[in-house]
C-alpha cells in the first residue's frame, strides 16, 4: 500500500547544527504513528517541516517529504497554501491560542472547509457533531473563550479534518488537557483515523499516550530517531538503550511503591553539545570509543523494527 | 499525637467581578501525620493549589481552619506566620521561577539559615555543602548561578533550600511536572530517599496518579473544590470507592500497550462544571455514570468504608475491578 506520508533523510539546521538530523518514517492511510521524545529533541520542528512552516532561523539542509507520493519539499508558497489544511493539517498543544479569539468557532471551521456559505453551515454542524461536540447548533456561534480547553481541541480537530486531508499532524494535542479529557480526545483521534482513513502523526512526550493510540512509534533523541517499530515490539523488547532506560524510568500503577526507578544519568544535551558520534553517548551505560566517534546507522533488528545503536546485542 | 498538618473544613471563595464567587475550595478536611506523605490529586481547577496556598497563609480562608504543627494559620501574628513558614516549606513546579537568577545557589540555599540567624560564616558554608551533597549535587556547585544548571538540577537546588530549616512539613506542588521523564525519575528517587532520611511530613500535590502512587502513603482526591475520597494508597488504587476516582484511574494511560488496550474504556462524559455555579447535591452528578435522582438532591455525607473515607451515596456498590 502506498504511504500517505513518506519522510526521508530530513535534516533541519539552526546555526551550523543539524537539530533534526536525517530522520525518516512513513505513515499509511488510517494509521496512527507516534513521534515520542523528551523536550528539545526536534519533534515540533519536524512537524513544522511537514507543513513547510519552519521558523526563519531554521533551514532544511536535506531530505524529502512525499505527501501521497508528491514531493512537497520544493513547492512554491502559493502551491503550499493549497495543500495546507486541504491535504495535510496540523493541531497543537494550546488550542485556545491557535483559534482566533474574535471569530465564532463555526466560522473558523467553515473557513478551513473552503465551502461556500449555503452548504457550509450544515457541513460545519455535521463536522462539529462528528468530533463529539454536544449541541453543535448552539456551539457553532460561540467564541473560543466560551469553550473549555477540551472543546477547543475538538474545534481544532474539526477545522483540521473538514477538508478530508490525507495527513493530520498532531503536536502534543493532549498535553495541556486533564487525563479524563485526554482519554476522550485520544478516543476521538483513533476513531477518526479508522473511519476517515486519515494518517495521523502524533507527537508526544508521554509513553502512556503512545501505548494507548499508536500502531507504530519512532523514539527520538537529540534530533535523531533512536528506534522505530511496531508499538507492541518497541515496548516489550526495546532495541535501543535510551528506549529501554526511558521505559524503566516511568513509575507505573503496577510497580512496587517507593522502589528505586531506573535513571538515565545527566540530562538531555543542548544542540551545541552534540558530538560526532551517537548523541546518547554521554548518558549511555554501554558507550565506548566507537560510539563517541561514529554515529550508529538505523538498522533493522526484527521485522519492521529498527534501532540506531552499535551495541543493540547488549540489550536483553 | 498531634498531626503536623490539620486542615479542617477549609473553605476558600474568591469574589468575582460579576456573578457569584468562585468556590475554589468548599469544605476540605484532612490531616498529615509525622513521617507521612499525603498525596492530593485531582484535575486542574479542582482546588489543589488553593489548598496549598491556604496552608502557608498565601490566601485567606473564607471558613474553616488550618493548623501547622498545632499553630493556627488564620489570625497568626507576623512572628507566628514566620514560624509557620519555617516549619512548612514549599517546593513548586517550576524551579526556574523559584530561584533568583542573580544569586549563587549557595547563597540561595543558605539564605533561610542566615536570615534567621541560625548559621553564618564557616558553619553556614558547611551546612550548605551538606545540603548540596544530600540532594545529589557537589559542594563546589555553591558558587554557581541557577542558569548554569539543568531543570532537574535546579529542582534539586530548590529542594535543598526547602530542607535547610529542617521543616516539619514539606509542601510539594507538582514538583516533577515540568521535568522530562528521564530526569523525573532522578528527582523521585531523591524524594523517596529524603522521606526516609528526614522523616518529615509531606503534602504532595500532583495531577499524576502514577507518580502519587509511587511516593505517597495516603491519597486524597479532590473534585470541584470538594474532597471526594481519602484512603491509604493501596486501598485507593486497588478498590477505589468513588466513581470519580475510578474514572480518573481508568483514564491514566499505562505505558504498556497490552495492558492499556485491554482496559475497559469508560471515558467520563462532559466537562467539569464551573466552580462559580457548582451542581446541587453531589457535585459530581453531572458526569457520574452511577448518578440517581437522590444524587441531584442531597450532598453525600462522609462515610467510612473499611480504611476509606468517601463521599458518595453509592460507594459500597463498587463494581468488580
Ligand atoms: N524558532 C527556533 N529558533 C531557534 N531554535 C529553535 C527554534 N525552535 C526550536 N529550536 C531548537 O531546536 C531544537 C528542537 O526543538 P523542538 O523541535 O521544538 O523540540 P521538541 O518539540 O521535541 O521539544 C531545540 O534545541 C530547540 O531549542
Ligand atoms: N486568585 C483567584 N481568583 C479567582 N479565582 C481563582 C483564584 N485562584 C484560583 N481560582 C479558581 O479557583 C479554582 C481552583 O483553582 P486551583 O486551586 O488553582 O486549582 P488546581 O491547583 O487544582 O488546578 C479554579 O476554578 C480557579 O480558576
Ligand atoms: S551507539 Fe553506543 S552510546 Fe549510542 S546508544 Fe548504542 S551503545 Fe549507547
Ligand atoms: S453520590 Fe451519586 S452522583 Fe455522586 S458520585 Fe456517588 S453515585 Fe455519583
Ligand atoms: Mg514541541
Ligand atoms: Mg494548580
Amino acid at each position: 500500500m502506498s504511504a500517505a506520508l513518506e519522510v526521508s533523510d530530513l535534516r533541519l539546521a539552526i546555526g551550523g547544527v543539524n537539530v533534526v538530523d536525517g530522520i525518516a518514517f512513513s505513515v499509511a492511510p488510517g494509521e496512527v504513528m507516534a513521534l515520542v521524545g523528551e523536550s528539545g529533541c526536534g519533534k515540533s520542528l519536524t512537524a513544522q517541516a511537514l507543513l513547510r512552516l519552519l521558523p526563519r532561523q531554521v533551514r532544511q539542509t536535506g531530505g524529502r517529504i512525499l505527501l501521497e507520493g508528491e514531493d512537497i519539499t520544493a513547492l512554491a508558497e502559493r502551491r503550499l497554501r493549497q495543500i495546507r489544511g486541504r491535504r495535510i493539517s496540523m493541531i497543537f498543544q494550546e488550542p485556545q491560542a491557535a483559534l482566533d479569539p474574535l471569530s465564532p468557532v463555526g466560522a473558523q471551521v467553515r473557513e478551513a472547509s473552503g465551502l461556500a456559505s449555503a452548504a457550509a453551515r450544515e457541513a460545519v454542524r455535521r463536522m462539529l457533531a462528528e468530533v463529539g461536540i454536544a449541541d453543535p447548533d448552539r456551539r457553532i456561534d460561540q467564541y473560543p473563550f466560551e469553550l473549555s480547553g477540551g472543546m477547543c481541541q475538538r474545534v481544532m480537530i474539526a477545522s483540521a479534518l473538514i477538508s478530508r486531508p490525507a495527513v493530520l499532524v498532531a503536536d502534543e494535542p493532549t498535553t495541556a488537557l486533564d487525563v479524563t479529557i485526554q482519554a476522550q480526545i485520544l478516543d476521538l483521534l483513533r476513531r477518526l483515523a479508522a473511519e476517515r482513513g486519515t494518517a495521523i502523526v502524533l507527537i508526544t512526550h508521554d509513553m502512556g499516550v503512545v501505548a494507548d493510540i499508536a500502531e507504530r512509534v519512532a523514539v527520538m533523541y537529540a534530533g535523531r530517531i533512536a528506534e522505530i517499530g511496531p508499538t507492541a515490539a518497541v515496548f516489550s523488547r526495546p532495541r535501543h538503550p535510551y528506549t529501554a532506560l526511558l521505559l524503566a524510568a516511568i513509575p507505573r500503577l503496577a510497580d512496587e511503591p517507593k522502589s528505586r526507578l531506573a535513571v538515565i544519568e545527566g540530562s538531555v544535551p543542548q544542540p551545541s553539545e552534540y558530538g560526532a558520534g551517537c548523541r546518547f553517548v554521554g548518558r549511555c551505560p554501554f558507550a565506548d570509543a566507537r560510539c563517541n566517534a561514529e554515529p550508529p546507522p538505523l538498522l533493522e533488528t526484527d521485522e519492521g523494527h529498527f534501532s540506531a545503536c552499535w551495541h543493540t546485542e547488549r540489550l536483553a | 499525637m498531634n498531626p503536623v498538618l490539620a486542615v479542617d473544613g477549609l473553605v476558600v471563595h474568591f469574589p468575582a467581578r460579576h456573578g457569584p464567587p468562585v468556590r475554589a475550595v468548599d469544605g476540605v478536611t484532612f490531616t498529615v501525620a509525622e513521617r507521612e506523605t499525603l498525596g492530593l490529586v485531582g484535575e486542574s481547577g479542582c482546588g489543589k493549589t488553593t489548598v496549598s496556598n491556604a496552608i502557608v497563609g498565601l490566601v485567606q480562608p473564607t471558613g474553616g481552619e488550618v493548623r501547622v504543627a498545632g499553630m493556627p494559620v488564620r489570625g497568626a501574628d507576623r512572628r507566628t506566620l514566620r514560624e509557620i513558614r519555617a516549619k512548612a516549606q514549599i517546593v513548586f513546579q517550576d524551579p526556574a521561577t523559584s530561584l533568583n537568577p542573580r544569586m549563587t545557589i549557595g547563597a540561595a540555599i543558605g539564605e533561610p539559615l542566615l536570615v534567621r540567624g541560625l548559621a553564618r560564616g564557616r558553619e553556614l558554608r558547611e551546612r550548605v555543602a551538606a545540603l548540596l551533597t544530600e540532594v545529589g549535587l557537589r559542594p563546589e556547585h555553591a558558587s554557581r548561578y541557577p542558569h548554569q544548571f539543568s531543570g532537574g538540577q535546579r529542582q534539586r537546588i530548590v529542594i535543598a533550600r526547602a530542607l535547610a530549616l529542617r521543616p516539619a512539613l514539606l509542601l510539594c506542588v507538582e514538583p516533577v511536572s515540568a521535568l522530562d521523564v528521564s530526569v523525573r525519575a532522578q528527582i523521585l528517587n531523591l524524594f523517596v530517599e529524603l522521606q526516609q532520611s528526614h522523616a518529615m511530613a509531606c503534602l504532595f500535590v500532583s495531577h499524576d496518579l502514577a507518580v502519587v502512587r509511587h511516593v505517597c502513603d495516603r491519597v486524597a482526591v479532590m473534585y470541584l473544590g470538594h474532597l471526594i475520597e481519602l484512603a491509604p494508597r493501596d486501598a485507593l488504587y486497588t478498590t477505589p470507592r468513588h466513581p470519580y476516582t475510578r474514572a480518573l484511574l481508568a483514564a491514566v494511560p499505562e505505558p504498556d500497550p497490552a495492558l492499556q488496550r485491554a482496559k475497559p474504556r469508560v471515558p467520563l462524559q462532559g466537562e467539569i462544571p464551573s466552580p462559580a455555579a457548582p451542581p446541587q447535591g453531589c457535585v459530581f452528578h453531572t458526569r457520574c455514570p452511577m448518578a440517581i435522582a437522590h444524587c441531584r438532591e442531597e450532598v453525600p455525607a462522609w462515610r467510612h468504608l473499611g480504611e476509606t473515607i468517601v463521599a458518595c451515596h453509592r460507594a459500597e456498590e463498587t463494581p468488580a475491578p
